[in-house]
């Protein structure tokens, strides 16, 4: 770190991010004007001397010889991250890594690999590993008039609350290569801002040809089920099984695959009116909310024919 | 037989009518219902089978076998919620939980909740982000991205071509 320390450095930026403070020095002060649109959404410039997580870029610019290019380095604290000629190749692994550091260590809140859009005042929350479809029902969602919240974390707060993460949408080919980044207005979506509560989950896996017939899970299983993608698990598990249960106890958990997004969108908004919103409020948290499932079974008949209870 | 359940190295919450647990061992969660939550609540070391049956009647007022009891106990030990193993009676036929609701469906003409216990392995931070494939990768595609396999790996630059180191 040392040696890192001694080099000379142009330019650098200090903000928060989710409860973090986070420096970023580079040794050409153009590059930096660059990096601001890759900070995490929501972030702050702070006037901190002391930061949780340094970043180091070194721009290597072009030789002294025409022929000659020097490698781009890129280091979080004294660790070498990156050696590479091409730039923007540095960009993606930082804008990246910055991302997931804020999703690991950030205080207060919870991040869920999931993607969020918000519908007539509630969250529908679509956890899922990578691969499994979570961008491209956002997409359509988003194109359908939903209002864009996420295509990679859900951020909730201890009262179970979904925060926007609204980072361009990451969207791949059919092949599932990653193709372009797409911001939500691009789709014709607008962006939200507020903290929602959560309406719907939707835990889904695409398979071609399927039907969507899914399973309404307990407010336990469906913990579960976010907490299988919730990127601190492993560090902070009081803190996720303290929030989790918050956020599913005002919402309906279905698990099923889907076939194409499109189809599943359509009836999802088309059949708003028949979205069993239990109305809880995150304190009712101690009711027995059996009643209630069974409830919500009847009014998602229609567009979720088939569809059982799990026990 | 008076079972004993486990509370060291464990993370509980409990729901309305769930319980969840987290080892913190194993990193695995764990999803009690209601009838294997119960159990799992009296397993302190003094109830008999035969007690926690008869308490299991009184909160879900329906009969309950106490063949249920050991379907309950054997899942909390798969899932290492005891502090030691409960041996199923020898004597006795081991039924699957699938067996069990078939079983007491046709005894006793109705559906008990039986007991289940659901579990996950809690993701390691690499899993729980958008990651490249290993082989898009080898193509030098989305370099600078984490790799989904093998974990806290990034898709980078190589000699020739590139690879997730």
């Amino acid at each position: 770190m040392e040696k890192l320390d001694r080099l000379g450095w142009a330019a650098g930026i200090t903000f928060s991010a989710y409860g973090l403070r986070i420096g970023i020095r580079v040794n050409n002060a153009e590059v930096l004007e660059q990096l601001l649109g890759l900070l995490p959404p929501g972030w702050k410039p702070s006037a901190a001397a002391v930061v949780d997580r340094l970043y180091s870029l070194i721009s290597g610019g072009t030789g002294p010889r025409p022929t000659v290019r020097r490698f781009n380095l890129l280091y979080a604290d004294a660790v070498r991250l990156m050696r590479t000629l091409d730039l923007a190749e540095v960009f993606t692994l930082l804008e990246s890594h910055l991302q997931l550091y804020v999703a690991e260590a950030a205080r207060r809140r919870l991040f869920v690999h999931a993607g969020v859009v918000a519908w007539r005042g509630q969250a529908v929350v679509i956890p899922g590993r990578s691969f499994s479809g979570k961008t491209s029902l956002v997409e359509k969602l988003v194109q359908a008039g939903a209002t864009y919240y996420s295509d990679e974390y859900a951020v909730f707060d201890a009262r179970g609350r979904v925060h926007p993460f609204p980072r361009p949408l990451s969207i791949r080919d059919e092949t599932g290569r990653l193709l372009k980044k797409c911001p939500a207005q691009a789709l014709g979506g607008t962006i939200g801002v507020k903290p929602l509560p959560v309406g719907l989950i939707i835990v889904s896996e695409y398979r071609r040809g399927s039907r969507w017939r899914p399973q309404i899970l307990s407010p336990g299983q469906a913990t579960l089920a976010l907490l299988a993608h919730t990127v601190s698990a492993r560090r902070q598990p009081q803190f996720a099984f303290a929030t989790l249960p918050q956020v599913v106890s005002p919402a309906l958990a279905l698990k099923g695959v889907r076939g194409e997004a499109q189809e599943l969108v359509d009836m999802l908004l088309n059949d708003y009116g028949n979205w069993p919103n239990r109305g809880l409020s995150s304190t009712d948290n101690g009711k027995d909310l059996r009643g209630d499932r069974t409830d919500a079974t009847a009014r998602t008949t229609r567009w979720a024919s088939g569809a059982t209870i799990s026990r | 037989m008076r079972p004993h359940a486990r509370h060291a190295g464990l993370v509980v919450q409990q729901l309305a009518d769930e319980t969840l647990a987290y080892d913190l061992e194993r990193h695995r969660a764990y999803c009690l219902n209601r009838t294997a939550a119960l159990v799992w609540q009296h397993c302190d070391g003094r109830t008999t089978l035969t007690e926690m049956a008869t308490l299991l009647e009184a909160a879900e007022q329906t009969p309950v076998d106490e063949e249920v009891i050991w379907l309950a106990l054997e899942q909390l030990r798969r899932a290492r919620l005891l502090q030691e193993p409960v041996p199923w009676p020898v004597a006795e036929r081991r039924y699957s939980r699938r067996e069990m609701m078939r079983k007491v469906s046709l005894v006793a003409g109705i559906t008990v909740l039986l007991p289940l216990v659901s579990s996950i392995v809690a993701p390691v931070t690499a899993q729980a982000t958008t990651c490249v494939k290993s082989s898009d990768c080898s193509h030098c595609i989305g370099v600078g991205l984490p790799c989904c396999t093998p974990h806290n790996t990034n898709c980078v630059r190589v000699t020739h071509g590139c690879s997730c180191a």
